[in-house]
């Protein structure tokens, strides 16, 4: 490679500043003898080399990134890029870019949900309010107010008739989603409630706190029929198995538990997290075979038939539980954050999650492999849904904006 | 004599706009609310961090706190952590750095302002990892501050040597000046405070170094190589995702 001379000379004058700044007086001095070069040292020159130097690395760094885009991007499109029609629905994935991206909440996002029924989603956020979007055009419907302090969760009953929200003013609200009005509210919970979710009937709702306890309210009424405690910290979300019969739960002390609804016993404590458990998801029944393969039970007649459960953690990383035997089948490691959202793809093969490391993944389930990583917002992203019919995913960010991503 | 530098004690709202105790109050909030790995306290050396590109891709992904206000002694710090500041946290590592507004007082006074701070932290968080950033240097040339600073962080290694989960990060005060001693305003724009590239560059490497070492991991952060002004018709400016 040649210099120019105008380089050559500036080359000179950056070294020479470099020796200068470092008291490498005597080297200096023969330096600037030698290169016929003036005495006195250009301002403009100062600390350039190092910059140059550390430069070099980082554009190093640069290229070799954006050659790993660009591969991807090429094998995308000799693959065919991916269109609906081409795939069956279960192969759909969340492809960038996003589709959408809603502006509004003034604080981070906590959570985002879809409606079961209608072209609507549903996020909640730090800065006490909740938000109705219409997923397909993107429009914002409205405001729901109520809380006084950050709403943690939301989410709605089977027919999407009424939407319950928590919140870290310990109250719990019932929402009815045609007249958008609160109808109940309910207080009981000493702490921050955290999550929380409808039973399968409809007729109660669950929520857990960071007074370590999970309730039962009665939805007609607006009592606490059940308190179950065992948990030893802040408890961060419950979920209900599909029947009712159980409940799951994860919490700060590093612990997975799965409770007998209607008796309050403890049927199972999972541990095997190093740090707190953010989430948890039941599997649906399509995702039987694909965890049977991935947990590569020897015998055909073996089969294990669940119920599966997964949670995600601090640790970054994801585990799925078989809950009849209280084991750990398997591991998904890659995240290099917290993760702090999971769903499972309807179709069954496909897990989703979403990672204060900012990305959401796809993971494999057969594989056990990290099928798709996508960039998803530029801070912590709180959370994902997937809906149950149409190809959307949506999440949820500290960066305060709600993104909906088409799935092909 | 009682020390002024050890003794808790609130900032007068001299200003009249109580922005002190609302950003005081704004801490309590966090600490109640958010649940930090990382904690940093003291004062605008501190506080001024989060206005850098690098507090966004070297500190946020570690779940930090900032709880630097500019103008805070020791005294000041030392009543906050009193007031509740660190008492609704885990964290898991706390950095203090805190004393060059103490200006009027002695070494003498001010290393025992910082080690009282540094026995009410280790009371209020026995199980998180304490580390002291030692004084940075300050004036544009040689002063008898920059020499109490020095005598400052003197003291503060021999004290803290071999308290338990504890360290002394002490940052070579070469590094902020040119051979002669001078201090250039490319890395510390007024003298004392610190340009939020090149100059905070130089306090957040090896903070990060540390907080990782005690941490035990890498965090993956994006490069943390400048791309300054002189530079930016070479690099791409847009981020990387």
């Amino acid at each position: 490679m040649v210099l120019s001379q105008r380089q050559k000379d500036e080359l000179n004058k950056a070294i020479a500043d470099y020796l200068y700044s470092n008291g490498f007086q005597g080297a200096l001095e023969h330096f600037q003898k030698e290169a016929g070069m003036p005495q006195e040292l250009e301002k403009k020159f100062s600390g350039l080399l190092e910059k140059r130097w550390t430069s070099v690395i980082r554009l190093q760094k640069k290229v070799m990134d954006l050659e790993t885009k660009l591969q991807e991007a090429e094998e995308e499109v000799n693959s065919g890029a991916p269109t609906r029609d081409r795939r069956t629905p279960s192969e759909w994935i969340p492809r960038p870019p996003e589709r959408y991206s809603l502006n509004g909440h003034r604080s981070p996002i906590t959570r985002v949900v879809f409606h079961p029924v209608f072209n609507l989603m549903v996020s909640c956020s730090e800065d006490a309010t909740i938000r109705v979007w219409d997923y397909e055009t993107g429009d914002y419907e409205r405001t729901l107010k109520g809380h006084t302090d950050s709403v943690q969760d939301v989410a709605f009953d089977s027919a999407g008739k009424f939407l319950v929200s928590c919140s870290a003013d310990l109250s719990i609200k019932i929402w009815d989603f045609n007249g958008y009005e609160c109808i109940k509210t309910m207080m009981g919970h000493d702490h921050n409630v955290s999550s929380v979710t409808f039973m399968p009937s409809g007729d109660f709702v669950v929520s857990s706190s960071r007074d370590k306890t999970i309730k039962m309210w009665e939805v007609a009424t607006g009592y606490c029929v059940k308190t179950y405690t065992g948990h030893r910290d802040w408890v961060r979300m419950v979920r209900v198995y599909q029947d009712g019969s159980l409940l799951a739960s994860c919490s700060n002390d590093q612990t997975v538990r799965v409770w007998v609804t209607a008796t309050k016993e403890c049927k199972a404590e999972l541990r095997e997290h190093e740090h707190v458990v953010e989430c948890i998801a039941w599997a649906p029944d399509s995702a039987q075979p694909a965890i049977n393969d991935a947990a590569g039970t020897e015998s055909k007649s073996a089969k294990r038939s669940g119920p599966f459960l997964l949670s995600g953690s601090r640790d970054k990383t994801i585990k799925m539980w078989d809950v009849s035997v209280g084991i750990c089948l398997f591991t998904l490691a890659g995240h290099d954050n917290w993760i702090r959202g999971i769903v499972f793809h309807p179709g069954g093969k496909f897990i989703l999650s979403a990672s204060d490391d900012k990305t959401i993944r796809v993971w494999d389930i057969q594989n056990k492999r990290n099928h798709k990583t996508l960039i998803a917002h530029p801070h912590f992203v709180t959370s994902i849904d997937m809906h149950r019919n149409a190809p959307y995913v949506i999440t949820g960010s500290v960066d305060q904006s709600v993104k909906v991503w088409e799935c092909r | 004599m009682a020390n002024p530098a050890a003794e808790p004690q609130s900032v007068e709202d001299v200003q009249g706009d109580g922005r002190w105790m609302s950003l005081h109050n704004s801490f309590l909030h966090d600490a109640k609310e958010k649940e930090p790995e990382v904690v940093l306290i003291g004062d605008s050396l501190i506080a001024q961090m989060t206005q850098s590109r690098l507090w966004e891709q070297m500190f946020e992904p570690l779940h930090c706190l900032n709880f630097g206000i500019g103008g805070d002694r020791t005294q000041h710090i030392l009543w906050r952590i009193h007031n509740g500041e660190l008492d609704q946290i885990e964290p898991k590592v706390i950095v203090l750095l805190a004393g060059t507004n103490n200006f009027d007082d002695s070494a003498e006074q001010v290393t025992e302002g910082i080690l009282a701070i540094v026995k009410l932290i280790r009371d209020k968080q026995p199980s998180s990892h304490l580390i002291v950033v030692g004084l940075l240097p300050r004036g544009e040339k040689p002063n008898h501050l920059r020499e109490k600073h020095c005598e400052i962080n003197k003291r503060l290694a021999e004290e803290l040597k071999g308290a338990p989960m504890t360290s002394f990060l002490k940052i070579d005060e070469k590094e902020f000046m040119s051979s002669e001693g001078v201090i250039r305003r490319s890395i510390m724009y007024d003298f004392l405070h610190l340009t939020s590239d090149i100059g905070y560059q130089k306090l957040c490497d090896p903070l990060l170094e540390e907080i990782q070492n005690v941490l035990g991991i890498f965090m993956k952060v994006e490069s943390t190589a400048l791309e300054t002004a002189s530079l930016a018709g070479d690099l791409d400016h847009s981020p990387s995702n």
